[in-house]
């Protein structure tokens, strides 16, 4: 039997990716043209028009009420009447920007919550295992994630616990907030999956218990400045395991 | 069914484009508009509650987090659900089960054609989708919709028609190119 097209018509291809039969790699290059051609994005949703009344078939099943709460909780949503959070004064950019001071405030803030704060500064920065690990708290008092260093191999694991929602456009960043110095750029990280970090010698020598990191809220492909310009929404310090 | 008529296809639209300006009062009742059609979808792919809930939930957040970019002008607010939906599920399918396929599961996901009454209460697209299903070969239009609801690869689909995967490409494409020329009558 003479199959059509082996040889690769597109439009054929694209139709594959709306029916679903193509594997992972296949799938994956396909959403690569749809991101790079509007050509491609073009053709895929026609095919999606056509064939997407197929779902009319299904029969409905009602998902069980927890599925709704675990969404709500994910993306920090207010439960039950909408109500928008009001910015904390930690939160107001206008604020940042208004004492012109910018990171370095942060920074400062960064030592004052520590002097604040009643726990043991002493810890030597590497633990007896060699782990650090914070906790990078939100202003709602939830943690948005979990840091934990692995000294030995210079990597960091930031883990999302209940981060707050973004808009869309904007990401989070992490930072390193050595104690008086400036906010240093770990990157920006995922908050639906866990991201991994190498730690170069430099950012290593600044992990100790002085030490603060702190998210903040940045354009896709994080700050463009090298300093944070969006607000702190998160922050910890770091702490022997 | 959801958005059977233009009407329910505006208000879901509406919906989708609140809710992609942050109101969170439209995204709930987005949810509460869709979800069991989405579930259910969810349900009939991937065959496991557990699986098809954490793909539910994972779309949502999705949809909360990408409504801004839905575009009315290009697709209608509920093809853009169910397209995510679907890819969730494939790219749940395709992570979890690429190499071990379970024939016995296979086998027990059958061919469910629409009884004549669902099919009287399916939108108008469904209808003219039906009719040129219809003008295939039994055997096409069966691994047509097997491919649709199961989200298989040729690879399972050939093994589970116990034909060589040339001959489930050919059948595929054929089957496509015939519904491709048939829908733009």
């Amino acid at each position: 039997m003479n199959t059509p097209a082996d040889h690769h018509d597109d439009d054929l291809r694209y139709a594959e990716y709306v029916l679903g039969v193509l594997d992972a790699y296949a799938r994956a290059a396909v959403e690569q043209e749809i991101q790079d051609s509007a050509q491609a994005a073009a053709a895929v949703a026609q095919w999606q028009r056509r064939l997407m009344p197929f779902a009319d078939e299904v029969v409905a099943s009602t998902p069980a009420p927890y599925v709704w709460a675990r969404i709500q909780d994910a993306l920090q949503l207010a439960a039950p009447a909408p109500s928008r959070p009001r910015p904390r004064l930690w939160d107001n950019l206008r604020l940042w920007r208004w004492l012109g001071l910018g990171a370095s405030v942060v920074a400062a803030a960064s030592v004052a919550i520590l002097l604040v704060q009643p726990r043991q500064l002493a810890t030597p920065a590497a633990s007896q295992a060699g782990y650090l690990v914070a906790a990078i708290e939100q202003d709602n008092g939830i943690t948005g994630w979990t840091a934990t260093m692995d000294l030995p191999h210079a990597r960091m694991i930031v883990v999302p616990a209940t981060p707050v929602a973004f808009a869309p456009g904007r990401t989070p960043e992490l930072w390193l907030i050595p104690a008086g110095g400036k906010p240093i750029s770990l990157g920006v990280i995922a908050r639906d999956k866990p991201t991994s970090i190498a730690l170069r010698a430099d950012l290593l020598a600044r992990l100790d218990a002085t030490a603060l990191l702190a998210v903040s809220v940045e354009p896709d492909g994080g700050s463009p400045t090298g300093q944070p310009t969006g607000p702190v929404v998160a922050k910890g310090t770091v702490g022997g395991a | 069914m959801i958005a059977s008529s233009p009407d329910e296809r505006e208000e879901l639209n509406g919906l989708l484009i609140h809710a992609g300006r942050g109101d969170q009062q439209a995204f709930t009742a987005l949810y509460q508009r869709t979800s069991s059609k989405l579930f259910g979808v969810c349900l009939r792919m991937l065959r496991q509650r557990g699986e098809a809930e954490e793909t539910l939930q994972e779309t949502f957040i999705t949809v909360w987090r990408r409504a801004a970019s839905f575009d009315p002008g290009k697709a209608s607010a509920i093809t853009w659900l169910v397209t995510l939906r679907r890819n969730k599920a494939i790219d749940r399918l395709r992570q979890h089960r690429e190499e071990h396929l379970d024939p016995l599961q296979l086998e027990a996901s059958v061919d469910e054609a629409p009884t004549p009454a669902a099919d009287a209460e399916t939108s108008q697209e469904h209808q003219r989708l039906q009719r040129c299903l219809d003008a295939l070969e039994p055997q096409q239009r069966r691994a047509v919709r097997e491919a649709f609801f199961t989200g298989a690869t040729y690879n399972q689909l050939a093994t589970r028609d116990k034909v060589p995967l040339g001959t489930m490409k050919s059948w595929i494409r054929r089957s496509l190119l015939q519904l491709r020329t048939c829908l733009e009558r």
